[in-house]
């Protein structure tokens, strides 16, 4: 059986989401809580990657020689690439301060458990 | 421990069925006190708004609402403690929060 | 086109990171930054209303010589007057919030020059950019740079909480990032489902698809969309459940610091509620839901704000149930309540900011900040307790102070509509604020001094003073002529209801 590669993708991204929200939410130790919650910012990326997926499509650059009719209906959908650069950037940065405080409360209080340093 | 007991002892602290008991100052009770009232009067209030939806669903809420009042009285302590800064609370209530809205917006626009 | 309106963001990034680089020179910094931020408030007052786009060009209905040698497909359709570019929109509202964000930013500024012993330019830095963040996401029209700027401005917010050296501090400040880890790209997920639906993320057009049928406004990915939306909307305004977080995040903050972020969260809440409103308005639960949660944030803060002993929380918690009266103006969804919850939005900013400058000067001088602790503050600061008693009737609603009008507004609104019920829990609410203030300001500064209680001998600086003292002009001002504000709100208010 062969799905179509634009589902199996929405799968994948859909997936990773509750992977990760899945993490966040039951596992104890900080940084496995942190690789969840890039899983879940990976899975919206992929997410929006698959939007602009054309089966065919061509790559969406107007090369000298192209017409507009040749170039318009099969280029596959340029914005979401744009986006998810910016939102990979975004999701770096987020990662790193939240790393940074990791080692600062770590060296604080000894421990890695949430519940130990973020609980009551 | 399993994930049985752990909902169990969530659940008896919830109730209240494991309370220490430390002293209280008199701004202290008078404060629970205005907040109870507050809680419940304000609660009745926002109940009887489900008149637009339907008139017997308002009154099957307005006595259930009262109820678990009158049964469940002292509310405030409890809900105090559950709206602590531990964040494995917080990040349930956002989860459980989450659950509600995406099940309500995409099954609960059909009849409003 | 106006050059004003992008100088009105990349003015505040400029300056921080000048900031930035120069650290470590005390008068540079002070220099820099008292002039970025006098200038602040004064730009959108100057500004003329327009559109401005960002690194695109204007709808190919108004550029005929781009348009001339596109085929028809592409010019007889409604391509023809979308926007290729991030545009800026910068109207009378726009106007209004952005010259209070400015004069919060300018006094919160000068307060935290005038308080901290030395000069941090990275702390300026973190203040400015995210000023220049907020004034981004009240200015754009583009759903994807607003998501942007939300991210900046939250990573800002938890450096302010950071910088500020009060106990458990890191640890809140880990809290809040992991749950806006989690509420963010949830954010971004709606943000996605849109442009997958409508192909496009400037706002106006969404709206033009939705309303000419371009797609099914029915559509499930829609509805989807419409959650996601708001959930990440509850993160950044601080509704519930984020509503312990906020208060948390408040109270770890320094004073000036928490009366910035606090214009933060209700800027943000403002600038994605008018979205959502725009985009989502026909679907009558959209409404209703806000108006739930906004019923849900003003009873379970109010009530928690009754409970607690830190004076930071107590003022922290208020102001998040502030925010219910803002959100219940959105829902009601009539011109005239959209009115009232935006300058309830515009009096909240400024009453909750005076509150916690005039709460900080108590920490100032005791250091100390649990209710149970302190007393006999009357005695020692006469002139701040006058001015915080003021801020405390201002925040009740008392005439002829600024809440009063908007809170009359909104109750006024409620009854217009045939809601008469938020009308009674709002005019409850707002004498439970009165009398959580009380309790905090007769523990504060009426009952006798306790024994322990160290008082540090140095005079609360006169920029605090001043800062209050504008404040409290501010409030009478609007409190006698509501209509210096809402004359501006009006324009944007029946255009949502178009």
């Amino acid at each position: 059986m062969v799905i179509d590669t634009q589902i199996a993708s929405f799968f994948t991204a859909g997936s990773l989401i509750i992977i990760g929200i899945f993490a966040a939410l039951f596992i104890d130790n900080l940084i496995k809580k942190v690789i969840g919650l890039a899983f879940i910012a990976d899975g919206v990326n992929l997410f929006i990657i698959t939007m602009g997926y054309k089966a065919g499509g061509i790559v969406y650059i107007f090369l000298p020689g192209m017409t507009i009719n040749q170039f318009a209906p099969n280029a596959s959908y340029p914005l979401p690439f744009a986006l998810v650069l910016t939102s990979i950037v975004i999701g770096a940065s987020t990662l790193a301060v939240m790393l940074g405080l990791i080692i600062v409360l770590y060296k604080k209080h000894g421990s890695i458990k949430a519940s130990k340093i973020l609980g009551e | 421990m399993s994930l049985y007991d752990i909902i169990i002892n969530r659940i008896k602290k919830v109730q209240g069925k494991d309370e220490e008991n430390e002293p209280v100052t008199s701004i202290e009770a008078s404060s629970t006190l205005a907040a109870e009232i507050t809680l419940l009067s304000s609660l009745l209030v926002a109940v009887i708004m489900l008149r637009f939806f339907s008139n017997a669903l308002m009154i099957v809420a307005i006595i259930l609402v009262i109820a678990i009042a009158i049964f469940a009285m002292p509310i405030m302590p409890r809900l105090k403690r559950e709206q602590n800064d531990s964040l494995n609370g917080m990040i349930f209530y956002v989860i459980l929060a989450l659950g509600i809205i995406a099940v309500l917006f995409y099954w609960g626009n059909l009849n409003v | 086109m106006n050059p004003l309106i992008p100088i009105m963001v990349i003015l505040p990034i400029a300056c921080a990171l000048l900031l930035n680089l120069f650290h470590t020179k005390e008068r540079t910094v002070k220099i820099l930054a008292i002039i970025v931020a006098i200038a602040l408030p004064i730009i959108p007052l100057i500004a003329n209303y327009g559109l401005h786009y960002f690194g695109g060009y204007a709808p190919l209905a108004q550029n005929p010589t781009i348009a001339q040698g596109l085929p028809s497909f592409i010019t007889s359709s409604a391509l023809n007057i979308f926007h290729p570019a991030i545009t800026y929109s910068f109207e009378s509202a726009q106007r209004l919030f952005i010259f209070i964000l400015g004069l919060i930013a300018f006094l919160a500024i000068l307060t935290s020059l005038s308080e901290t012993k030395k000069a941090s330019g990275v702390y300026a830095f973190l203040m400015f950019m995210g000023v220049a963040a907020v004034t981004a996401i009240l200015l754009t029209d583009d759903i994807f740079n607003l998501y942007v700027f939300f991210e900046i401005a939250a990573i800002t917010q938890v450096g302010i909480i950071i910088a500020s050296k009060i106990k458990g501090n890191y640890e809140t400040a880990l809290k809040y990032m992991i749950l806006g880890s989690i509420a963010s790209p949830l954010l971004l997920l709606g943000i996605a489902l849109l442009l997958g639906i409508t192909g496009n993320v400037n706002i106006t057009d969404i709206v033009y698809s939705i309303k000419n049928g371009l797609v099914n406004p029915q559509n499930p990915v829609l509805l989807t969309a419409c959650g996601l939306i708001i959930f990440g909307w509850l993160y950044g305004s601080g509704l519930p459940p984020f509503h312990t977080i906020k208060s948390a995040v408040y109270s770890k903050a320094l004073p000036h610091g928490a009366a910035l972020l606090q214009a933060f969260s209700v800027f943000t809440l403002v600038a994605l509620g008018i979205i959502i409103f725009r985009i989502f308005s026909y679907l009558p639960f959209a409404k209703v839901f806000i108006i739930a949660i906004s019923l849900a944030a003003m009873i379970l803060s109010i009530t928690m704000a009754l409970m607690q002993t830190d004076v930071k929380r107590i003022i922290g918690y208020l102001a998040v149930g502030e925010l219910g009266y803002i959100g219940l103006g959105l829902g009601i969804g009539t011109a005239f309540s959209i009115t009232a919850g935006l300058f309830q939005a515009v009096n909240e900013a400024i009453i909750t900011a005076f509150l916690f400058i005039g709460f900080g000067t108590i920490i100032y001088k005791t250091r100390e900040s649990d209710i149970r602790k302190m007393g006999g503050m009357m005695i020692e600061t006469p002139k701040a307790a006058l001015l915080v008693f003021l801020a405390g009737l201002a925040m009740a609603g008392v005439p002829p102070l600024n809440a009063f009008q908007s809170k009359l507004m909104l109750i006024q609104s409620s009854l217009n509509a045939g809601i008469p019920e938020l009308g009674v829990i709002m005019i409850l609410m707002s004498i439970v604020t009165f009398m959580t203030f009380m309790k905090a300001f007769y523990a504060v500064y009426m009952r006798p001094k306790p024994r322990d209680l160290e008082i540090k001998n140095e005079k609360i600086p006169k920029a605090t003073l001043f800062s209050m003292i504008v404040f409290l002009i501010v409030c009478i001002i609007l409190g006698l002529f509501p209509q210096v504000a809402t004359n501006f709100l009006q324009g944007l208010a029946n255009s949502l209801i178009v």
